[in-house]
């Protein structure tokens, strides 16, 4: 019922920081994380080699790497994140895990594939409906706290 | 620090597919839409905005003069308004159909990870378990009895609670026809149906199916869009007061947005047919889709079988 896909979303251009924060929670989360502030990327963000000139908001294109831990039961789990911006896109990512034990592995497997295997769905402008249910619409407080958030990040 | 609560409310999606009056407004921090036959007469407006503060100031986490704030401050016994017993009722099923994952117990476990009245958006320590329903708190439909500070949290079930109550306040002015869409989570009296775009948890500007929505309500969940940090959203387990990992987002399709909208909440801790089963009909008869954290499509069978909608996947 899914489909292998570019990474194409919207939640994805929101940028490196978010993408990579979301990722590295999630493993926390299901790997049963001592809590969900002890994953993150605060390791060993930098920029690789080819750096962009297109700058688009307030995230340089480019090649990132990032690593993040999380704590499992079985014992601390690293996974790194690869992933190039082109335009404030994201136009590709890899994550990579060296799990240390099955329960880990399995995890990790899991959200791993879930990077590029996302329903693809279909346009809205393809498609005549009415209405949208979902979750997009939500408070302008809300949006102004993240957007502080992610001022702060990136300066 | 506050952040503004007063930004510029943003275009629908799909404006195209608007009825043939369309009154938007922002209210309980979300876009609402009201479509209707025929332009809705300033009374009648003034009773729908009265109905929803009045509501507000009895649920809101978020206001320091609400009910559920003077509840937080003391144990003891609190006359609740009327539709806290049809609030009660979903809650209690889903509830016991979740082990406890879905709560009305969940305000401070909220507050943990960040997500409270100031929206700081910082976890202020650990996650927090809520406390067990049968522990805390005593609820006899029109009382609420605490046996210490409770912060309740009906975001669960809420907000579509309240699109009946519009629909209802609607309905006493006379307009029986019409949608009432809070931010996504919609409900329809009128004849026929219409046609709802499931929209995509990754992307706003996609759908991952449509279905047909006749005189009943539909209602999404989704942990992608109010999240503040790395694995932090407003879908929380009530029994670790983790939020859930494992599902994406999901949608319920039910007679009332009071059922869709607190089934879509339980989505995220158990599959439509487990729900249905241990539910044994309490909350009557649903349609159901959910997306999983692989990407992987779940639905009931007739979305699936494409008798009421169609799914892209």
């Amino acid at each position: 019922m899914t489909r292998t896909a570019p990474i194409r979303s919207a939640a994805v251009a929101l940028g490196a920081l978010s993408l990579a924060g979301t990722l590295a929670g999630c493993a926390t989360a299901v790997a049963g994380g001592s809590g969900p502030d002890t994953g993150g990327t605060a390791g060993t963000a930098e920029t690789g080699g080819a750096a962009g000139t297109g700058a688009s908001g307030s995230y340089r294109d480019g090649e990132y790497t990032a690593d993040g831990s999380y704590q499992s039961p079985g014992g601390t789990e690293t996974i790194t994140v690869d992933l190039t911006l082109a335009d404030g896109v994201v136009s590709a990512v890899t994550v990579t895990g060296e799990p240390s034990t099955p329960d880990a592995e399995h995890y990790q497997g899991q959200f791993e594939a879930g990077i590029d295997a996302l329903v693809v769905g279909k346009s809205l402008d393809d498609i005549a409906v009415s209405k949208v249910a979902g979750s997009s619409l939500t408070s302008g407080g809300f949006d102004a706290a993240i957007d502080d958030i992610k001022t702060q990040a990136a300066a | 620090m506050r952040p503004s609560t007063t930004s510029r409310p943003r275009p629908l999606p799909d404006a195209a597919g608007a009825g043939p009056t369309a009154w938007r407004f922002e209210a309980i921090g979300t876009l609402w839409q009201i479509d209707t036959d025929a332009p809705l007469a300033p009374a009648v407006r003034q009773r729908v905005t009265e109905r929803i503060a009045v509501y507000d100031r009895a649920w809101s986490r978020f206001r320091e003069d609400s009910l559920v704030a003077r509840i937080a401050t003391a144990p003891g016994s609190y006359a609740l308004p009327a539709e806290a017993g049809d609030l009660l009722e979903v809650y209690r099923a889903l509830y016991a159909a979740t082990d406890g994952a879905v709560s009305p117990l969940v305000g401070r476990s909220l507050e943990a990870l960040g997500y409270d009245r100031a929206y700081s958006l910082r976890p202020g320590g650990p996650p927090l378990a809520a406390p067990r329903w049968e522990d805390a708190v005593a609820w006899d439909g029109a009382t609420l009895t605490t046996v210490r500070p409770t912060l309740l949290d009906v975001g669960a079930a809420g907000k579509g609670q309240l699109v009946d109550l519009v629909l209802d306040e609607l309905a006493r002015a006379g307009v029986t026809a019409a949608i009432v869409d809070a931010g996504g989570d919609i409900r329809r009296r009128g004849s026929g149906r219409i046609r709802v775009g499931l929209e995509h948890p990754g992307d706003a500007t996609r759908a991952i199916g449509v279905v047909g929505l006749g005189d009943e309500a539909i209602c999404a969940s989704a942990g992608n869009r109010r999240r503040w940090g790395a694995g932090l959203h407003h879908v929380l387990d009530a029994t670790t007061g983790l939020p859930a990992a494992r599902v994406l987002a999901t949608w319920a399709i039910a007679p009332t947005a009071l059922v869709a909208d607190g089934l879509a909440t339980a989505l995220f801790f158990a599959d439509g047919g487990t729900l249905d089963r241990r539910l044994g009909g309490a909350l009557g008869e649903f349609a159901w889709v959910r997306v999983l954290a692989g990407g992987r499509l779940e639905a009931s069978a007739d979305l699936r079988d494409g008798s009421r909608g169609e799914l892209f996947a």
